[in-house]
């Protein structure tokens, strides 16, 4: 329950309008740190959730993998050019993106990751580093303006951003392999 | 388990949803591509507005264009980069038309958002650049503030200072229509494609 409090508290800082504001005025920022603190306090908040409509999840995401897909489409959402743009110009957007991201990613993921098995744990990271190449592919790559609110040399900030996130999660995924590998050893 | 298959299918009917609502049915994944599929939609009229162009001249948009097609771009002469592309692919459109359609049907038009800099000299020297004679394609700048303020926001053209007295700015060709309003954004970087665009909406009135 601590956590929940904490996620809950994670989640109004960053709705504060300044907070939001300042968040928003640089690109990298913006991605990486305001969408994934976004999911993350969802994410943590998904303790008081799962406990309050147990049930509901019992039923609906047995399996896991609903949550999982949940997640995984909701980020896509947020990967669109477009939407960056609307975000800062359309209330609307603003507003389901601060829904979106800890409730129907944060939270499902929190629900589907003890549910899941481990190949579908390794699809879902193998595919957010794959995602994450790609996109730091195209924004370094690309001579163009892809959101019209973001400067260039913004974008390509971001581009390299997106590289270092895959390196990070490349990196962690190994020594995840490893320690895997070990407690299997271990317990057999 | 039933459930939980309901609970997919659930998810990717929204998610089809989503996207398709967030993209105008799959076509505009930028807002860049979103604002022209809009603009085209809406043919918005052009404001009239004051042009000062690179031989002094002052004259209103209106009176320029009226019942010709203008082929419009937007710059300005400081610019490194995107705006000399602009302009270079700009000029190989206006090289690929027949100089007949200049007399009385075509006018290519080039407008810097940069007034305080780009008075009647700069733009003369930077029309050299491209063969642009100050008649059939002609560069101007709108001197009072207000007027391109609202020529821009009315065309969807975003321009952000970068801080070091540069500009970032979408690019596009823009063709508006004898009657004063858009009918057609083009890609800048297809020429060809641009050219086509142009004769055909050329042949359709010489048609007649």
């Amino acid at each position: 329950m601590k956590q929940a409090k904490y996620g809950l508290l994670l989640y109004i800082f960053l709705a504060l309008p300044p907070v939001a504001s300042l968040m928003e005025s640089v690109m990298i920022v913006h991605m990486h740190m305001q969408l994934t603190l976004l999911v993350l306090s969802g994410f943590l908040m998904g303790t008081f959730f799962k406990q309050r409509f147990a049930s509901f999840f019992n039923n609906w995401n047995q399996s896991g993998v609903p949550g999982v897909i949940l997640a995984v489409v909701i980020w896509a959402y947020w990967m669109i050019p477009r939407i960056m743009d609307e975000t800062l110009t359309m209330h609307s957007i603003e507003i389901f993106k601060y829904i979106s991201l800890p409730f129907l990613v944060g939270v499902p993921l929190r629900d589907s990751w003890k549910k899941v098995s481990y190949t579908v744990k390794h699809i879902l990271y193998i595919f957010m580093t794959i995602n994450f190449i790609v996109m730091g592919w195209i924004y370094v790559a690309i001579n163009q303006q892809i959101c019209n609110n973001y400067l260039l040399v913004e974008q390509r900030t971001l581009g390299f951003g997106s590289f270092a996130f895959a390196a990070c999660m490349i990196i962690y995924g190994f020594i995840w392999i490893f320690s895997e590998r070990k407690e299997h050893q271990q317990s057999s | 388990m039933n459930k939980n298959k309901l609970a997919v299918l659930v998810i990717l009917f929204f998610a089809i949803t989503l996207f398709g609502i967030a993209t105008d049915g799959f076509r505009a994944f930028t807002s860049e591509t979103a604002r022209s599929l809009a603009l085209v939609k809406e043919k918005p009229k052009i404001p009239d507005l004051i042009l000062q162009d690179s031989k002094s001249r002052s004259y209103s948009f209106s009176n320029l264009t009226k019942g010709k097609y203008t082929f419009l771009t937007f710059m300005y002469t400081n610019c490194g980069t995107v705006c000399p592309q602009l302009e270079m692919n700009m000029e190989d459109v206006y090289n690929n038309i027949p100089t007949k359609y200049f007399e009385k049907d075509l006018v290519f038009l080039s407008i810097s958002f940069d007034p305080s800099r780009d008075n009647s000299e700069v733009l003369e020297t930077y029309s050299s650049y491209f063969d642009s004679d100050g008649e059939k394609w002609r560069m101007a700048t709108v001197p009072n503030k207000k007027e391109l303020e609202h020529l821009l926001q009315t065309l969807g053209v975003v321009v952000i200072p970068d801080g070091y007295g540069n500009f970032q700015h979408n690019s596009a060709f823009y063709l508006v229509g004898p009657d004063g309003h858009l009918i057609d954004i083009m890609d800048y970087t297809n020429t060809t494609a641009a050219t086509n665009t142009v004769l055909n909406y050329l042949t359709l009135e010489g048609g007649d």
